[in-house]
Protein backbone atom coordinates (compact mmCIF):
# COMPACT_ATOMS: atom_id res chain seq x y z
CA UNK A 1 0.00 0.00 0.00
CA UNK A 2 2.77 2.21 0.86
CA UNK A 3 4.65 1.23 -2.00
CA UNK A 4 1.76 2.25 -4.39
CA UNK A 5 2.40 5.81 -3.94
CA UNK A 6 6.47 5.63 -4.62
CA UNK A 7 6.90 3.05 -6.85
CA UNK A 8 3.45 3.90 -8.66
CA UNK A 9 1.79 2.36 -11.00
CA UNK A 10 2.85 -1.32 -12.63
CA UNK A 11 5.11 -2.53 -9.50
CA UNK A 12 2.87 -1.64 -7.44
CA UNK A 13 -0.18 -3.19 -9.48
CA UNK A 14 1.96 -6.50 -10.02
CA UNK A 15 3.21 -7.08 -5.95
CA UNK A 16 -0.77 -6.93 -5.10
CA UNK A 17 -2.04 -9.02 -8.14
CA UNK A 18 1.34 -11.78 -6.36
CA UNK A 19 0.43 -10.92 -3.53
CA UNK A 20 -3.90 -12.14 -3.86
CA UNK A 21 -2.45 -15.44 -6.44
CA UNK A 22 -0.85 -16.15 -2.67
CA UNK A 23 -3.31 -15.69 -0.93
CA UNK A 24 -5.50 -17.78 -3.57
CA UNK A 25 -3.34 -20.95 -3.19
CA UNK A 26 -3.22 -21.13 0.32
CA UNK A 27 -7.15 -20.68 0.33
CA UNK A 28 -7.39 -23.79 -2.20
CA UNK A 29 -4.91 -25.77 -0.11
CA UNK A 30 -7.74 -28.30 0.86
CA UNK A 31 -9.01 -28.99 -2.34
CA UNK A 32 -5.47 -29.36 -3.48
CA UNK A 33 -4.70 -31.95 -0.34
CA UNK A 34 -8.15 -33.63 -1.28
CA UNK A 35 -7.21 -34.27 -4.98
CA UNK A 36 -3.45 -35.20 -4.30
CA UNK A 37 -3.82 -37.75 -1.86
CA UNK A 38 -6.63 -39.93 -3.61
CA UNK A 39 -3.40 -40.74 -6.45
CA UNK A 40 -1.35 -42.01 -3.32
CA UNK A 41 -1.46 -45.32 -1.52
CA UNK A 42 -2.70 -44.95 1.69
CA UNK A 43 0.68 -45.39 3.78
CA UNK A 44 2.23 -42.73 1.19
CA UNK A 45 -0.61 -40.47 1.70
CA UNK A 46 -0.13 -40.11 5.56
CA UNK A 47 3.29 -39.48 5.33
CA UNK A 48 3.34 -37.09 2.62
CA UNK A 49 -0.08 -35.26 2.61
CA UNK A 50 1.03 -32.71 0.52
CA UNK A 51 3.99 -34.00 -1.69
CA UNK A 52 3.10 -34.68 -5.38
CA UNK A 53 2.63 -38.71 -5.36
CA UNK A 54 5.38 -40.68 -6.00
CA UNK A 55 4.11 -44.42 -6.91
CA UNK A 56 1.01 -42.27 -8.85
CA UNK A 57 -1.90 -44.86 -8.55
CA UNK A 58 -5.67 -44.99 -9.36
CA UNK A 59 -6.70 -48.35 -6.94
CA UNK A 60 -8.32 -45.80 -4.30
CA UNK A 61 -10.42 -45.15 -7.38
CA UNK A 62 -10.95 -48.19 -8.50
CA UNK A 63 -11.70 -49.67 -4.57
CA UNK A 64 -14.34 -46.44 -4.18
CA UNK A 65 -16.12 -47.76 -7.09
CA UNK A 66 -16.23 -50.96 -5.74
CA UNK A 67 -17.88 -49.76 -2.22
CA UNK A 68 -20.35 -47.05 -3.14
CA UNK A 69 -22.93 -47.64 -5.64
CA UNK A 70 -22.12 -44.61 -7.59
CA UNK A 71 -24.31 -45.18 -10.78
CA UNK A 72 -27.36 -45.86 -8.93
CA UNK A 73 -26.99 -42.85 -6.66
CA UNK A 74 -25.87 -40.86 -9.11
CA UNK A 75 -29.34 -41.63 -10.89
CA UNK A 76 -31.41 -40.91 -7.80
CA UNK A 77 -29.37 -37.44 -7.06
CA UNK A 78 -30.18 -36.33 -11.02
CA UNK A 79 -34.01 -37.70 -11.14
CA UNK A 80 -34.57 -36.16 -7.35
CA UNK A 81 -32.96 -32.92 -8.83
CA UNK A 82 -34.03 -32.43 -12.20
CA UNK A 83 -37.66 -33.49 -11.37
CA UNK A 84 -37.83 -31.20 -8.13
CA UNK A 85 -36.41 -28.12 -9.86
CA UNK A 86 -38.67 -28.32 -12.85
CA UNK A 87 -41.90 -28.99 -10.78
CA UNK A 88 -40.15 -25.57 -8.85
CA UNK A 89 -40.04 -23.85 -11.84
CA UNK A 90 -43.46 -23.88 -13.13
CA UNK A 91 -44.88 -23.85 -10.16
CA UNK A 92 -43.16 -20.91 -8.86
CA UNK A 93 -43.39 -19.12 -12.18
CA UNK A 94 -47.62 -19.72 -12.34
CA UNK A 95 -48.03 -18.53 -8.60
CA UNK A 96 -45.49 -14.83 -9.32
CA UNK A 97 -48.18 -14.59 -12.08
CA UNK A 98 -51.14 -13.11 -10.34
CA UNK A 99 -49.15 -12.11 -7.35
CA UNK A 100 -47.17 -9.54 -9.96
CA UNK A 101 -50.43 -8.76 -12.36
CA UNK A 102 -53.52 -9.01 -10.25
CA UNK A 103 -53.75 -5.94 -8.22
CA UNK A 104 -56.74 -7.01 -6.15
CA UNK A 105 -56.47 -7.81 -2.29
CA UNK A 106 -55.86 -11.78 -2.31
CA UNK A 107 -52.85 -11.74 -4.44
CA UNK A 108 -50.85 -9.28 -1.88
CA UNK A 109 -52.63 -11.38 1.38
CA UNK A 110 -51.04 -14.75 -1.37
CA UNK A 111 -47.31 -13.20 -1.63
CA UNK A 112 -47.33 -12.53 1.68
CA UNK A 113 -48.58 -15.72 3.12
CA UNK A 114 -45.88 -17.57 0.47
CA UNK A 115 -43.06 -15.01 2.16
CA UNK A 116 -43.95 -16.74 5.94
CA UNK A 117 -42.58 -19.87 4.49
CA UNK A 118 -38.73 -18.06 4.37
CA UNK A 119 -38.67 -18.32 8.10
CA UNK A 120 -40.06 -21.75 8.54
CA UNK A 121 -36.91 -24.39 8.71
CA UNK A 122 -37.41 -27.90 7.74
CA UNK A 123 -35.91 -29.01 11.02
CA UNK A 124 -39.46 -27.14 12.66
CA UNK A 125 -41.87 -29.07 10.64
CA UNK A 126 -39.83 -32.59 9.96
CA UNK A 127 -41.59 -34.40 13.08
CA UNK A 128 -44.86 -33.68 11.45
CA UNK A 129 -43.39 -34.21 7.89
CA UNK A 130 -42.02 -37.29 8.65
CA UNK A 131 -45.29 -38.12 9.78
CA UNK A 132 -47.34 -37.27 6.74
CA UNK A 133 -44.68 -38.80 4.48
CA UNK A 134 -44.87 -42.02 6.15
CA UNK A 135 -49.02 -42.32 5.81
CA UNK A 136 -48.40 -41.93 2.40
CA UNK A 137 -46.55 -44.45 2.28
CA UNK A 138 -43.75 -42.12 0.06
CA UNK A 139 -41.12 -42.49 2.65
CA UNK A 140 -37.56 -44.05 1.65
CA UNK A 141 -38.49 -43.17 -2.15
CA UNK A 142 -37.17 -41.32 -4.72
CA UNK A 143 -40.84 -39.99 -5.51
CA UNK A 144 -41.19 -38.88 -1.84
CA UNK A 145 -37.96 -36.97 -1.97
CA UNK A 146 -39.06 -34.80 -4.95
CA UNK A 147 -42.55 -34.54 -3.05
CA UNK A 148 -40.57 -32.66 -0.24
CA UNK A 149 -38.28 -30.65 -2.34
CA UNK A 150 -41.17 -29.07 -4.79
CA UNK A 151 -42.85 -27.50 -1.40
CA UNK A 152 -39.13 -25.24 -1.91
CA UNK A 153 -40.72 -23.04 -4.66
CA UNK A 154 -41.15 -19.91 -2.28
CA UNK A 155 -37.57 -19.13 -3.65
CA UNK A 156 -38.83 -19.49 -6.89
CA UNK A 157 -41.66 -17.44 -6.16
CA UNK A 158 -40.19 -14.87 -5.07
CA UNK A 159 -37.10 -14.59 -7.77
CA UNK A 160 -39.96 -14.84 -10.30
CA UNK A 161 -41.77 -12.06 -8.52
CA UNK A 162 -38.97 -9.17 -8.28
CA UNK A 163 -37.98 -10.16 -12.30
CA UNK A 164 -42.14 -9.97 -13.28
CA UNK A 165 -42.34 -6.61 -12.36
CA UNK A 166 -39.93 -5.10 -14.82
CA UNK A 167 -41.79 -6.65 -18.10
CA UNK A 168 -44.08 -4.83 -19.54
CA UNK A 169 -47.15 -5.32 -20.10
CA UNK A 170 -48.15 -4.72 -23.84
CA UNK A 171 -47.00 -8.16 -24.81
CA UNK A 172 -49.72 -9.77 -22.77
CA UNK A 173 -52.00 -7.70 -23.73
CA UNK A 174 -51.59 -7.95 -27.57
CA UNK A 175 -51.71 -11.62 -27.27
CA UNK A 176 -54.94 -11.38 -25.44
CA UNK A 177 -56.43 -9.95 -27.95
CA UNK A 178 -55.15 -12.08 -30.43
CA UNK A 179 -57.29 -14.79 -29.01
CA UNK A 180 -54.84 -16.50 -27.19
CA UNK A 181 -56.66 -17.37 -23.46
CA UNK A 182 -54.62 -16.75 -20.12
CA UNK A 183 -53.11 -19.89 -20.48
CA UNK A 184 -51.32 -19.96 -23.66
CA UNK A 185 -50.22 -16.43 -23.50
CA UNK A 186 -48.33 -17.75 -19.99
CA UNK A 187 -46.80 -20.41 -21.26
CA UNK A 188 -46.13 -18.70 -25.04
CA UNK A 189 -45.70 -15.19 -24.00
CA UNK A 190 -44.85 -14.65 -20.30
CA UNK A 191 -42.65 -17.70 -19.57
CA UNK A 192 -40.05 -17.22 -21.88
CA UNK A 193 -39.30 -14.00 -20.83
CA UNK A 194 -38.57 -14.93 -17.67
CA UNK A 195 -35.06 -16.56 -18.63
CA UNK A 196 -33.03 -14.98 -16.77
CA UNK A 197 -34.88 -15.44 -14.08
CA UNK A 198 -35.42 -18.86 -14.32
CA UNK A 199 -31.52 -19.74 -15.26
CA UNK A 200 -31.07 -17.93 -10.95
CA UNK A 201 -33.70 -20.33 -9.66
CA UNK A 202 -32.11 -23.73 -11.88
CA UNK A 203 -28.34 -22.70 -10.59
CA UNK A 204 -29.43 -22.06 -6.70
CA UNK A 205 -32.01 -24.68 -6.72
CA UNK A 206 -29.63 -27.71 -8.16
CA UNK A 207 -26.81 -26.82 -5.52
CA UNK A 208 -29.33 -26.95 -3.05
CA UNK A 209 -30.80 -29.80 -3.55
CA UNK A 210 -28.02 -31.92 -5.01
CA UNK A 211 -26.19 -31.12 -1.89
CA UNK A 212 -28.96 -31.10 0.17
CA UNK A 213 -28.20 -33.24 3.60
CA UNK A 214 -30.86 -33.41 5.93
CA UNK A 215 -34.33 -34.54 3.77
CA UNK A 216 -32.53 -37.62 2.52
CA UNK A 217 -30.88 -38.04 5.90
CA UNK A 218 -33.97 -38.29 7.45
CA UNK A 219 -36.39 -40.01 4.64
CA UNK A 220 -34.40 -42.25 2.82
CA UNK A 221 -33.48 -45.61 4.93
CA UNK A 222 -31.86 -48.07 2.09
CA UNK A 223 -29.07 -47.93 0.18
CA UNK A 224 -30.60 -48.21 -3.26
CA UNK A 225 -32.46 -45.07 -2.65
CA UNK A 226 -29.45 -43.25 -1.53
CA UNK A 227 -28.16 -39.97 -3.04
CA UNK A 228 -24.46 -39.20 -3.58
CA UNK A 229 -24.07 -37.47 -0.68
CA UNK A 230 -26.39 -39.92 1.15
CA UNK A 231 -23.07 -42.19 0.03
CA UNK A 232 -20.00 -40.36 1.54
CA UNK A 233 -22.04 -40.42 4.69
CA UNK A 234 -22.07 -44.32 4.45
CA UNK A 235 -18.47 -44.40 3.22
CA UNK A 236 -17.67 -42.24 6.21
CA UNK A 237 -19.28 -45.52 8.46
CA UNK A 238 -18.15 -48.11 6.72
CA UNK A 239 -14.34 -47.07 5.32
CA UNK A 240 -13.39 -44.09 7.28
CA UNK A 241 -10.15 -45.64 8.52
CA UNK A 242 -9.32 -45.62 4.60
CA UNK A 243 -8.97 -42.35 4.40
CA UNK A 244 -7.36 -42.46 0.68
CA UNK A 245 -10.47 -44.48 -0.65
CA UNK A 246 -12.75 -41.99 1.49
CA UNK A 247 -11.11 -38.73 -0.31
CA UNK A 248 -11.57 -40.76 -3.48
CA UNK A 249 -15.42 -40.95 -2.79
CA UNK A 250 -15.63 -37.36 -1.92
CA UNK A 251 -13.77 -35.96 -5.57
CA UNK A 252 -16.18 -38.84 -7.45
CA UNK A 253 -19.09 -37.03 -5.80
CA UNK A 254 -17.95 -33.72 -6.86
CA UNK A 255 -17.58 -34.08 -9.86
CA UNK A 256 -20.96 -33.71 -11.33
CA UNK A 257 -21.65 -30.64 -9.32
CA UNK A 258 -18.30 -28.97 -10.14
CA UNK A 259 -19.15 -29.81 -13.65
CA UNK A 260 -22.21 -27.91 -13.18
CA UNK A 261 -21.13 -25.11 -11.71
CA UNK A 262 -18.11 -24.25 -14.59
CA UNK A 263 -21.04 -24.51 -17.18
CA UNK A 264 -22.63 -21.95 -15.30
CA UNK A 265 -20.36 -20.29 -13.69
CA UNK A 266 -20.56 -16.86 -15.59
CA UNK A 267 -24.29 -16.82 -14.62
CA UNK A 268 -24.12 -17.46 -10.84
CA UNK A 269 -22.26 -13.73 -10.10
CA UNK A 270 -25.25 -12.48 -12.47
CA UNK A 271 -27.74 -14.51 -10.11
CA UNK A 272 -26.51 -13.44 -6.94
CA UNK A 273 -26.94 -9.87 -8.08
CA UNK A 274 -30.39 -10.30 -9.78
CA UNK A 275 -31.39 -12.88 -7.10
CA UNK A 276 -30.20 -12.17 -3.86
CA UNK A 277 -29.31 -8.54 -3.85
CA UNK A 278 -32.47 -6.33 -4.63
CA UNK A 279 -32.58 -3.03 -4.85
CA UNK B 1 -69.04 -9.53 -6.75
CA UNK B 2 -69.72 -12.25 -8.72
CA UNK B 3 -68.34 -10.76 -12.03
CA UNK B 4 -64.98 -10.02 -9.77
CA UNK B 5 -64.70 -13.63 -9.39
CA UNK B 6 -65.02 -14.73 -12.78
CA UNK B 7 -62.79 -12.65 -13.45
CA UNK B 8 -60.05 -13.64 -10.32
CA UNK B 9 -60.73 -17.18 -10.75
CA UNK B 10 -58.00 -17.88 -13.72
CA UNK B 11 -55.63 -16.60 -12.13
CA UNK B 12 -56.32 -17.73 -9.11
CA UNK B 13 -55.40 -20.97 -10.40
CA UNK B 14 -52.64 -20.40 -11.83
CA UNK B 15 -51.24 -19.94 -7.95
CA UNK B 16 -53.13 -22.92 -7.19
CA UNK B 17 -50.21 -25.91 -7.47
CA UNK B 18 -47.42 -24.12 -5.51
CA UNK B 19 -50.44 -22.90 -3.05
CA UNK B 20 -51.21 -26.38 -1.95
CA UNK B 21 -47.34 -27.81 -2.23
CA UNK B 22 -46.88 -24.85 0.71
CA UNK B 23 -49.59 -25.42 2.76
CA UNK B 24 -49.56 -29.30 2.92
CA UNK B 25 -45.77 -29.58 3.08
CA UNK B 26 -44.74 -26.33 5.23
CA UNK B 27 -47.63 -24.37 6.89
CA UNK B 28 -49.68 -27.65 7.68
CA UNK B 29 -46.89 -29.48 9.25
CA UNK B 30 -45.36 -26.22 11.13
CA UNK B 31 -49.15 -25.85 12.97
CA UNK B 32 -48.68 -29.09 13.60
CA UNK B 33 -45.62 -28.38 15.37
CA UNK B 34 -46.83 -25.91 17.19
CA UNK B 35 -50.10 -27.81 18.42
CA UNK B 36 -48.41 -30.90 19.61
CA UNK B 37 -45.67 -29.09 21.75
CA UNK B 38 -48.82 -28.58 23.86
CA UNK B 39 -49.11 -32.73 24.06
CA UNK B 40 -47.95 -35.64 25.17
CA UNK B 41 -47.54 -37.09 21.55
CA UNK B 42 -46.29 -40.25 21.03
CA UNK B 43 -45.26 -39.84 17.04
CA UNK B 44 -47.48 -42.12 16.29
CA UNK B 45 -51.37 -42.13 16.87
CA UNK B 46 -53.33 -38.90 17.49
CA UNK B 47 -55.09 -41.19 19.79
CA UNK B 48 -55.08 -40.90 23.74
CA UNK B 49 -53.70 -37.40 22.65
CA UNK B 50 -53.71 -35.24 25.88
CA UNK B 51 -52.76 -31.68 26.49
CA UNK B 52 -50.09 -31.20 28.92
CA UNK B 53 -49.60 -27.23 28.81
CA UNK B 54 -46.34 -25.82 29.54
CA UNK B 55 -44.69 -29.27 30.73
CA UNK B 56 -42.81 -29.89 27.03
CA UNK B 57 -41.30 -26.34 27.89
CA UNK B 58 -40.72 -26.38 31.10
CA UNK B 59 -39.14 -29.94 30.58
CA UNK B 60 -36.96 -28.21 27.86
CA UNK B 61 -35.43 -25.19 29.48
CA UNK B 62 -34.83 -27.52 32.69
CA UNK B 63 -32.86 -29.25 30.35
CA UNK B 64 -28.31 -28.58 30.72
CA UNK B 65 -27.92 -29.97 27.01
CA UNK B 66 -30.07 -27.79 25.57
CA UNK B 67 -29.14 -24.88 27.67
CA UNK B 68 -25.68 -25.70 26.08
CA UNK B 69 -27.04 -26.26 22.28
CA UNK B 70 -28.86 -23.06 22.58
CA UNK B 71 -26.01 -21.01 23.82
CA UNK B 72 -23.70 -22.88 21.34
CA UNK B 73 -26.16 -21.75 18.25
CA UNK B 74 -26.82 -17.87 19.66
CA UNK B 75 -22.47 -17.82 19.68
CA UNK B 76 -22.24 -19.34 16.48
CA UNK B 77 -24.93 -17.23 14.98
CA UNK B 78 -23.39 -13.85 16.17
CA UNK B 79 -19.83 -15.36 15.60
CA UNK B 80 -19.85 -16.25 11.99
CA UNK B 81 -21.80 -13.64 10.30
CA UNK B 82 -19.85 -10.91 11.79
CA UNK B 83 -16.67 -13.03 10.78
CA UNK B 84 -17.46 -13.72 7.20
CA UNK B 85 -18.64 -9.88 6.91
CA UNK B 86 -15.39 -8.60 8.14
CA UNK B 87 -13.50 -10.70 5.71
CA UNK B 88 -16.50 -10.65 2.71
CA UNK B 89 -16.12 -6.91 2.40
CA UNK B 90 -12.40 -6.42 1.84
CA UNK B 91 -12.53 -9.52 0.04
CA UNK B 92 -15.02 -8.07 -2.53
CA UNK B 93 -12.62 -4.66 -2.60
CA UNK B 94 -9.63 -6.93 -3.91
CA UNK B 95 -11.72 -8.69 -6.31
CA UNK B 96 -13.04 -5.39 -8.16
CA UNK B 97 -9.48 -4.05 -8.36
CA UNK B 98 -8.71 -4.27 -12.41
CA UNK B 99 -6.78 -7.27 -11.83
CA UNK B 100 -5.59 -9.43 -14.71
CA UNK B 101 -6.74 -12.66 -12.92
CA UNK B 102 -9.95 -11.45 -11.15
CA UNK B 103 -11.69 -14.18 -13.22
CA UNK B 104 -9.83 -16.75 -11.89
CA UNK B 105 -9.60 -15.51 -8.41
CA UNK B 106 -13.71 -15.20 -7.94
CA UNK B 107 -13.95 -18.47 -9.03
CA UNK B 108 -11.43 -19.62 -6.50
CA UNK B 109 -12.95 -17.81 -3.84
CA UNK B 110 -15.91 -18.79 -4.60
CA UNK B 111 -15.19 -22.62 -4.98
CA UNK B 112 -16.10 -23.72 -1.51
CA UNK B 113 -19.94 -22.79 -1.84
CA UNK B 114 -20.17 -25.56 -4.39
CA UNK B 115 -19.48 -28.70 -2.57
CA UNK B 116 -22.13 -30.14 -0.09
CA UNK B 117 -20.92 -29.13 3.46
CA UNK B 118 -21.00 -32.55 4.60
CA UNK B 119 -18.09 -33.32 1.89
CA UNK B 120 -16.42 -30.11 3.04
CA UNK B 121 -17.02 -31.30 6.92
CA UNK B 122 -15.53 -34.83 6.31
CA UNK B 123 -12.63 -33.05 4.22
CA UNK B 124 -11.70 -30.79 7.02
CA UNK B 125 -12.05 -33.27 9.68
CA UNK B 126 -8.96 -34.96 8.12
CA UNK B 127 -7.07 -32.03 7.72
CA UNK B 128 -7.26 -31.11 11.62
CA UNK B 129 -6.93 -34.45 13.17
CA UNK B 130 -3.98 -35.43 15.46
CA UNK B 131 -2.91 -38.06 13.11
CA UNK B 132 -0.54 -38.11 9.80
CA UNK B 133 -3.11 -36.69 7.60
CA UNK B 134 -3.41 -33.28 9.61
CA UNK B 135 -1.76 -30.77 7.31
CA UNK B 136 -2.62 -28.29 9.92
CA UNK B 137 -0.88 -29.88 13.02
CA UNK B 138 2.27 -30.77 10.64
CA UNK B 139 2.40 -27.08 9.38
CA UNK B 140 2.25 -25.88 13.12
CA UNK B 141 5.03 -28.33 14.09
CA UNK B 142 7.24 -26.66 11.45
CA UNK B 143 7.65 -23.69 14.20
CA UNK B 144 7.71 -25.77 17.09
CA UNK B 145 4.14 -25.44 17.97
CA UNK B 146 2.85 -28.46 19.70
CA UNK B 147 -0.26 -30.39 17.85
CA UNK B 148 -3.48 -29.28 18.97
CA UNK B 149 -6.93 -31.06 19.29
CA UNK B 150 -9.08 -28.83 16.91
CA UNK B 151 -12.03 -31.24 16.84
CA UNK B 152 -11.42 -32.94 20.27
CA UNK B 153 -10.97 -29.65 22.59
CA UNK B 154 -14.25 -27.77 23.48
CA UNK B 155 -13.26 -24.18 22.86
CA UNK B 156 -10.96 -25.02 19.54
CA UNK B 157 -13.70 -27.54 18.00
CA UNK B 158 -16.28 -24.53 17.97
CA UNK B 159 -13.30 -22.27 16.89
CA UNK B 160 -12.77 -24.76 13.69
CA UNK B 161 -16.32 -25.20 12.61
CA UNK B 162 -16.80 -21.24 12.54
CA UNK B 163 -13.71 -20.77 10.80
CA UNK B 164 -14.26 -23.91 8.43
CA UNK B 165 -17.60 -22.59 7.72
CA UNK B 166 -16.03 -18.65 7.13
CA UNK B 167 -13.77 -20.39 4.75
CA UNK B 168 -16.59 -21.79 2.95
CA UNK B 169 -19.01 -18.73 2.93
CA UNK B 170 -16.75 -15.44 2.27
CA UNK B 171 -16.07 -15.88 -1.44
CA UNK B 172 -20.26 -16.39 -2.02
CA UNK B 173 -20.82 -13.04 0.40
CA UNK B 174 -17.74 -11.33 -1.46
CA UNK B 175 -19.89 -11.78 -4.37
CA UNK B 176 -22.93 -10.09 -3.30
CA UNK B 177 -21.13 -6.88 -2.09
CA UNK B 178 -19.03 -7.28 -5.77
CA UNK B 179 -22.67 -6.76 -7.84
CA UNK B 180 -22.68 -3.84 -5.48
CA UNK B 181 -18.97 -1.96 -5.66
CA UNK B 182 -19.31 -2.30 -9.61
CA UNK B 183 -22.57 -0.42 -9.40
CA UNK B 184 -20.92 2.37 -7.74
CA UNK B 185 -20.44 5.56 -10.23
CA UNK B 186 -16.77 6.22 -10.87
CA UNK B 187 -17.31 9.93 -9.98
CA UNK B 188 -18.14 9.87 -6.80
CA UNK B 189 -14.31 8.46 -5.95
CA UNK B 190 -12.70 11.35 -8.29
CA UNK B 191 -15.00 13.77 -6.58
CA UNK B 192 -13.80 12.85 -3.40
CA UNK B 193 -10.43 12.57 -4.28
CA UNK B 194 -10.33 16.46 -5.67
CA UNK B 195 -11.98 17.04 -1.81
CA UNK B 196 -8.75 15.71 -0.53
CA UNK B 197 -10.49 12.63 0.93
CA UNK B 198 -7.54 9.47 1.19
CA UNK B 199 -8.37 6.29 0.58
CA UNK B 200 -10.14 5.38 4.24
CA UNK B 201 -11.91 8.30 3.88
CA UNK B 202 -13.34 7.40 0.19
CA UNK B 203 -14.03 3.86 1.83
CA UNK B 204 -15.73 4.83 4.84
CA UNK B 205 -17.74 7.80 3.36
CA UNK B 206 -18.80 6.32 -0.22
CA UNK B 207 -18.53 2.62 -0.51
CA UNK B 208 -19.37 1.49 3.26
CA UNK B 209 -22.80 3.07 2.78
CA UNK B 210 -23.04 1.88 -0.54
CA UNK B 211 -23.11 -1.18 0.00
CA UNK B 212 -25.63 -1.19 2.70
CA UNK B 213 -28.66 -2.73 0.88
CA UNK B 214 -26.00 -5.51 -0.02
CA UNK B 215 -25.27 -5.74 3.49
CA UNK B 216 -28.75 -6.57 4.34
CA UNK B 217 -29.31 -9.45 2.62
CA UNK B 218 -25.65 -10.63 3.19
CA UNK B 219 -25.98 -10.17 6.75
CA UNK B 220 -29.64 -11.89 6.93
CA UNK B 221 -29.18 -14.87 4.84
CA UNK B 222 -25.96 -15.33 7.18
CA UNK B 223 -27.41 -15.24 10.26
CA UNK B 224 -30.83 -17.50 9.17
CA UNK B 225 -28.16 -20.08 8.20
CA UNK B 226 -25.93 -20.19 11.23
CA UNK B 227 -29.20 -20.52 13.16
CA UNK B 228 -30.02 -23.47 11.27
CA UNK B 229 -26.86 -24.84 10.75
CA UNK B 230 -26.79 -29.01 10.51
CA UNK B 231 -24.35 -30.27 7.95
CA UNK B 232 -20.82 -28.88 8.84
CA UNK B 233 -20.91 -29.74 12.56
CA UNK B 234 -22.32 -32.66 11.90
CA UNK B 235 -19.74 -33.89 9.59
CA UNK B 236 -16.55 -31.98 11.25
CA UNK B 237 -17.28 -32.77 14.92
CA UNK B 238 -20.41 -34.87 15.09
CA UNK B 239 -21.26 -32.13 17.76
CA UNK B 240 -18.86 -32.96 19.94
CA UNK B 241 -16.58 -33.28 22.09
CA UNK B 242 -19.54 -33.99 24.55
CA UNK B 243 -22.37 -31.43 23.47
CA UNK B 244 -19.52 -28.53 22.83
CA UNK B 245 -20.28 -27.68 19.18
CA UNK B 246 -24.23 -29.27 18.69
CA UNK B 247 -26.64 -26.94 17.32
CA UNK B 248 -30.51 -26.46 18.20
CA UNK B 249 -31.41 -28.48 14.86
CA UNK B 250 -28.97 -31.52 15.71
CA UNK B 251 -30.81 -31.64 19.15
CA UNK B 252 -34.18 -31.96 17.56
CA UNK B 253 -33.43 -34.44 15.14
CA UNK B 254 -31.46 -36.02 17.87
CA UNK B 255 -34.38 -35.79 20.21
CA UNK B 256 -37.21 -36.24 17.96
CA UNK B 257 -35.87 -39.04 15.42
CA UNK B 258 -33.08 -40.79 17.62
CA UNK B 259 -34.90 -40.61 21.07
CA UNK B 260 -38.22 -40.14 20.09
CA UNK B 261 -38.97 -37.98 22.56
CA UNK B 262 -41.68 -36.06 20.28
CA UNK B 263 -43.34 -34.02 22.98
CA UNK B 264 -40.07 -32.46 23.63
CA UNK B 265 -38.81 -32.28 20.07
CA UNK B 266 -41.76 -30.39 18.80
CA UNK B 267 -41.39 -27.79 21.87
CA UNK B 268 -37.97 -27.28 20.46
CA UNK B 269 -39.46 -26.72 17.18
CA UNK B 270 -41.63 -24.44 18.09
CA UNK B 271 -39.24 -22.30 20.55
CA UNK B 272 -36.43 -22.46 17.05
CA UNK B 273 -39.70 -21.06 15.10
CA UNK B 274 -40.74 -18.60 17.37
CA UNK B 275 -37.15 -17.80 17.63
CA UNK B 276 -35.97 -17.45 13.96
CA UNK B 277 -39.04 -15.38 13.15
CA UNK B 278 -38.25 -12.75 15.40
CA UNK B 279 -34.47 -12.93 14.71
CA UNK B 280 -35.33 -12.09 11.12
CA UNK B 281 -37.96 -9.22 11.80
CA UNK B 282 -35.67 -7.54 13.96
CA UNK B 283 -32.86 -7.85 11.48
CA UNK B 284 -34.65 -6.19 8.54
CA UNK B 285 -36.29 -3.53 10.67
CA UNK B 286 -32.76 -2.58 11.94
CA UNK B 287 -30.91 -3.43 8.73
CA UNK B 288 -33.83 -1.02 6.60
CA UNK B 289 -33.16 1.43 9.02
CA UNK B 290 -29.91 1.49 8.73
CA UNK B 291 -29.88 1.33 5.28
CA UNK B 292 -32.59 4.42 5.03
CA UNK B 293 -30.30 6.58 7.46
CA UNK B 294 -27.16 5.99 5.40
CA UNK B 295 -29.03 6.85 2.01
CA UNK B 296 -30.31 10.16 3.76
Amino acid sequence: MVKRRTAGGTAARITGEALMLCVCAVFFIPFYYLLVNTFKPSQEAAFFPMALPKAFTLENYREAFRLINFFSSLRNSVVITVVSVVIIILFGAMAAYPIVRRKAKWSKVLFIYFLLGFMVPVQTTMIPLFRLISGLNLQNSVLGMIVLYSSWCNFALFIYQGFLSTVPLELEEAALIDGCNLWQMFWRIVFPLLKPATTTIVIFDVMWIWNDFILPYLFLSSSENFTLIMEVYKGVGQFSNNWSVMLSTMVIVLIPITVFYVIMQRHIIAGITSGAVKG
Amino acid sequence: MKANIRRELPYMLFALPALVVYTVLTVYPLVQTLGLSFTNWDGFSMEGLQFVGLANFRNLFGDRAMRITLRNTVLYSIVQPLAVTALAIPLSLALNTGMRSRNLQRAVFFFPSVPSAIILGYLWAYILAPTGTGIVNKFLGLFGIAPKLWLADPTLAMLSVIGVSVWSSVGWHACIYLAKLQGIPQDYYEAATIDGAGPWQRFRYITFPMLSSAMTISVLLLVLNALKVYDLPFALTKGGPGNATTMVSQMIIKTGFVEKSYGKATAMSAVFFVFIAVVSVVQLTLMKKREADLDG
